[in-house]
């Protein structure tokens, strides 16, 4: 034991994330992994012509945690991946922190790169997690997701 | 009762997070969007998905349980 509890493959929680962690994780689950593609998700300082501070997250937790169980399911079935991991923060973000992390990992760098694509499109669609950013002016919720 | 929560700039515009709802026998999802829609028309022009007891529901025609947990969303900005 290494004094690192293992952490659930799918998590929603205030505190920042380690890729580091998260990729030994993924890498962890299988030795036949030959590739692993990742998205992170940062809050930007900038955002519709003004400067962003902070973003704050709000969530139907227990609803959004089930629906990235699924993402992660349908996904490595979909691309037949060895494993995947989603980890999103909620709480208030500063600009230039992380968000979320996605990780994906295939026997080859193509079904790696496609489902974690794949995994962040739907995570965007189908996870009822909202997005307020604050900014000197005031503060106001996205509700748009290019 | 029917627990009827919001979530974001629906919550906001709401001013509450949570509502307790008499449950009426025979309610389908629809009466229920009607009954909150009146009660809080500028939260409703965002509404545009449903959950009940943590699903997806796209069928308003749906009977709704007592004890029921139903969520107004709208568009999600997660990521």
């Amino acid at each position: 034991m290494n004094g690192h509890a293992m952490k659930a493959a799918v998590r929603i929680q205030q505190e920042d994330f380690s890729q580091d962690e998260e990729i030994s994780a993924l890498r962890a689950s299988s030795k036949r992994m030959g590739g692993i593609a990742t998205f992170t998700g940062c809050a930007r300082d900038f955002s519709e012509g003004r400067s962003v501070s902070r973003i704050s997250f709000d969530a139907y937790g227990s609803m959004a945690e089930a629906e990235m169980n699924k993402l992660r399911a349908e996904a490595i079935a979909r691309f037949t991946l060895l494993d995947a991991r989603i980890v999103h923060r909620v709480g208030v973000v500063g600009a230039g922190e992380q968000i979320v992390f996605i990780a994906a990992g295939a026997e080859h760098r193509a079904p790696a790169l496609q489902a974690c694509h794949w995994l962040i499109d739907e995570l965007k669609l189908r996870v009822p997690i909202w997005k307020k950013e604050i900014t000197p002016e005031g503060e106001s919720w996205v509700t748009s997701h290019p | 009762m029917i627990k009827v929560l919001f979530f974001g700039p629906v919550a906001e515009r709401v001013g509450a997070n949570t509502l307790q709802v008499e449950f009426r026998p025979g309610m389908r999802l629809h009466d229920l969007h009607q009954q909150m829609q009146g009660l809080y028309p500028a939260a409703f022009e965002i509404v545009c998905f449903t959950a009940v007891n943590g699903e997806h529901v796209r069928d308003v025609q749906l009977p709704v349980a007592d004890n029921s947990e139903v969520v107004f969303m709208s568009k999600f900005s997660g990521g």
